[in-house]
């Protein structure tokens, strides 16, 4: 029983920020109908920035996140401006095909240069409160990540607020629920899909921060959560921020409690099995609005 | 005159080449393995060939054409197909993981092309019956039966047995020949199995596996890994302070020299069963081509178990080049089959003479265990070229500073 309570705060904390991850792809799909598959790149960038940034600046991640979240703003905002803008003016479709081709490319690209600049080593973060744990109970809480979880739940309930109160964020709604509507409404669209990118991309750069004091980082790490995000995204309801973040928390769950039952390579397809099934039961996802 | 003449075709003819294929992962997830693995080839090649090269096949230089797998059995066939045939080598090496090198012999006996396999423990790939399969790893079924073996010896040296032990590995071919290999042994020196998992090749948190071996109150972990999931592991395992007598790894992963600079204190008084390790005296060689190896590397990287094996290897297959004296791969397969090395770099494999059984397998073959004492890897099993006395059980992560 006491081992359940830990598994699933564990599982709780580090759902969090699978949630937090896929954050980023949930909005830009959401809003631009594009499907960035530079995702977990763009993550991958995040944390080698942190990790250069703290190597050669002595600057604490959580204060380089900041940085981290900056830097990619702009990647992403201008990535938007130079690259997929004129492919959407040009094709005058809402989701053409070559900018899948497109983030493919760039995922390609950065993971590539990674490579060459930084090596396939492996790396670490190495901080005062790395390994620092807190003992409530008996049981473990780990420093960074609960850190991690608390900030990324501070940041998704700023984004929601930023997205329901200020005019650029119902801007930004506006234009996710009907692009020509907004457009005829005097929405400068493609100024909204930019900011959208440059909001996504910096999410994911507060996310690399918060992962990198306790994981390790290569130029292959996105790999690892892509697919998870895709499945957060899904579950949560296309486009849904707190969706994502609640989906995030329960295929964390699951991966956790289920581990503690089963054989771990059986929870990963349990984490399928729970989703395939819930689409069934409901398409649109946990938050997802459906549409007309 | 004759003299000059005979100077003057003997540099004609050293400007001829043995080609030999190598499958390595050289991108992807494992790609720093590969690299790793590469430098030891790349170091005994260059070794061999300033010593004048093949001198049956009047001074031939070796020459290795590298191909990438990425860790996948199916661009590994693609790979040695392409080598044979395209390439045209004499010889293949390779192909580190279990499965890449399973699939890729099939090919190279196909096309009758000796294939030697410096570090894959898969008991299959040398139990086909196949010609041109030859081993020189201990098969990983064995591996388990040398950790038992441990476990009970360092029951009988400290007085404190363990009962119940886990074995936490990683799902592929290499790790579950370990889990198999322990489900198998562990019951003949009456030890219990508290925790058999085997978790995915991708997994993002350790934190659920890592629960569950603290759940399981286990006296020895038995864990395989390969890098990555081996720094999350151990990294978690410290935050979640599990505190068994020992955790006993099995090489790959906790071999990697980037192991230890990433863990750093996190792996003091780790157990390793291994091939072998840089303190090893069994031969002065040894130490003298661990340094000249670390001096012409860029990185100064000392030998692991796999670049040594890799290193060694290099030399079987030069011996093996001049036993046959031939271009011709049925006679260089031939000439493996008869080999029995009992000197030169070849012997930086802790055991004498290496030579290989009817199945290809090397007969002989054994493991050490190591244990990571201030940062280094001293061997403390067996006690023939043991260099230290091991610490066992080993401190609480709570009592560690």
């Amino acid at each position: 029983m006491f081992s359940l309570i830990e598994a699933t705060i564990g599982g709780i904390l580090m759902g969090g920020l699978y949630g937090f991850i896929a954050v980023s792809l949930s909005l830009i799909f959401g809003v631009a109908k594009i499907v960035n598959f530079a995702h977990g790149a763009l993550l991958m960038v995040a944390m080698f920035f942190v990790y250069w940034i703290l190597l050669l600046l002595k600057i604490d991640p959580y204060l380089a996140a900041l940085l981290a979240a900056a830097f990619l703003f702009f990647f992403g905002y201008f990535f938007q401006n130079f690259f997929i803008e004129p492919i959407l003016k040009r094709e005058k479709e809402t989701a053409p095909l070559t900018v899948i081709l497109l983030t493919s490319g760039l995922m390609l690209m950065l993971e590539n240069i990674a490579l060459l600049l930084f090596g396939a080593d492996y790396r670490m973060v190495k901080t005062s409160y790395t390994g620092k744990s807190w003992s409530v109970g008996g049981m473990m809480i780990i420093q960074p990540r609960m850190i991690g979880f608390l900030l990324s739940l501070i940041l998704v309930f700023l984004l929601e607020l930023y997205l329901r109160k200020t005019n650029l964020g119902r801007a930004i709604r506006a234009t996710s629920q009907d692009r020509e509507a907004a457009r005829l409404m005097g929405i400068d669209d493609y100024r909204v899909y930019k900011i959208v990118f440059g909001i996504g991309t910096t999410m994911l750069g507060f996310a690399g921060s918060f992962l990198s004091p306790f994981y390790y980082i290569h130029p292959a790490i996105g790999e690892i959560f892509v697919l998870k995000s895709f499945v957060i995204v899904v579950l949560g309801g296309l486009g849904s921020i707190s969706g994502a973040l609640l989906a995030g928390i329960i295929v964390g769950v699951i991966e956790s409690l289920g581990a503690q039952f089963m054989n771990s390579a059986m929870t990963e397809s349990l984490i399928f099995i729970i989703f395939i099934a819930f689409l069934v039961v409901k398409p649109t996802g946990l938050l997802g609005k459906r549409r007309e | 005159m004759i003299w000059f003449v005979f100077l003057g075709s003997s540099l004609a003819y050293s400007q001829d080449e043995v080609k030999v294929g190598v499958l390595i992962p050289l991108s992807g997830a494992r790609a720093v393995i590969g690299e790793n693995l590469q430098m030891a080839h790349d170091f005994a090649v260059k070794e061999i060939n300033e010593a004048g090269g093949v001198k049956s096949l009047k001074g031939a230089k070796i020459k290795l054409i590298y191909a990438d797998t990425r860790g996948d059995a199916k661009i590994g066939m693609s790979e040695a197909e392409r080598l044979i045939l395209r390439e045209g080598v004499v010889a293949i090496m390779g192909a580190f993981e279990s499965s890449v090198s399973y699939t890729s012999t099939e090919v190279a006996e196909k096309y009758q092309v000796p294939y030697l396999v410096p570090n894959s423990l898969m008991d299959a790939i040398t139990e086909r019956g196949f010609k041109y399969t030859f081993r020189v790893e201990r098969k990983g079924s064995l591996w388990a039966k040398d950790q038992i073996d441990f476990i009970a010896d360092m029951a009988k040296q400290s007085g404190r047995a363990a009962k119940k032990i886990g074995v936490v590995y990683e799902n592929t071919d290499m790790g579950q020949a370990i889990a198999k290999g322990v489900r198998k042994w562990a019951p003949e020196k009456k030890l219990s199995i508290g925790l058999d998992e085997g978790y995915p090749a991708r997994t993002s948190d350790m934190s659920p596996v890592v629960l569950k071996m603290k759940g399981a109150n286990l006296d020895v972990i038995i864990l395989n890994s390969y890098i990555a999931d081996a720094i999350l592991l151990i990294r978690t395992i410290a935050d979640q302070r599990v505190n068994p007598m020992a955790f006993l790894g099995s090489s790959s992963g906790y071999s990697d020299p980037s192991f230890i600079r990433e863990v750093g204190k996190l792996a003091e008084y780790f157990f390793d069963l291994t091939e072998w390790s840089t303190d090893l005296k069994h031969t002065p060689l040894v130490q003298e081509k661990n340094a000249a190896y670390k001096k012409w590397n860029k990185d100064h990287r000392d030998f692991n178990g796999g670049a040594a094996f890799c290193y060694a290897s290099t030399y079987i297959l030069y011996e093996a080049l001049e036993k046959a004296g031939s271009y011709d791969p049925k006679k260089i397969r031939d000439a493996f089959a008869q080999i029995k090395i009992t000197k030169g770099p070849a012997m930086l494999i802790p055991w004498t003479p290496i030579e290989f059984d009817g199945e290809g397998q090397a007969k002989g073959a054994r493991m050490i265990v190591v244990q990571y004492r201030d940062g280094q890897r001293r061997t403390v099993w067996p006690p023939e070229v043991a260099m230290i006395k091991p610490v066992w059980p080993v401190p609480k992560w709570e009592d560690r500073k």
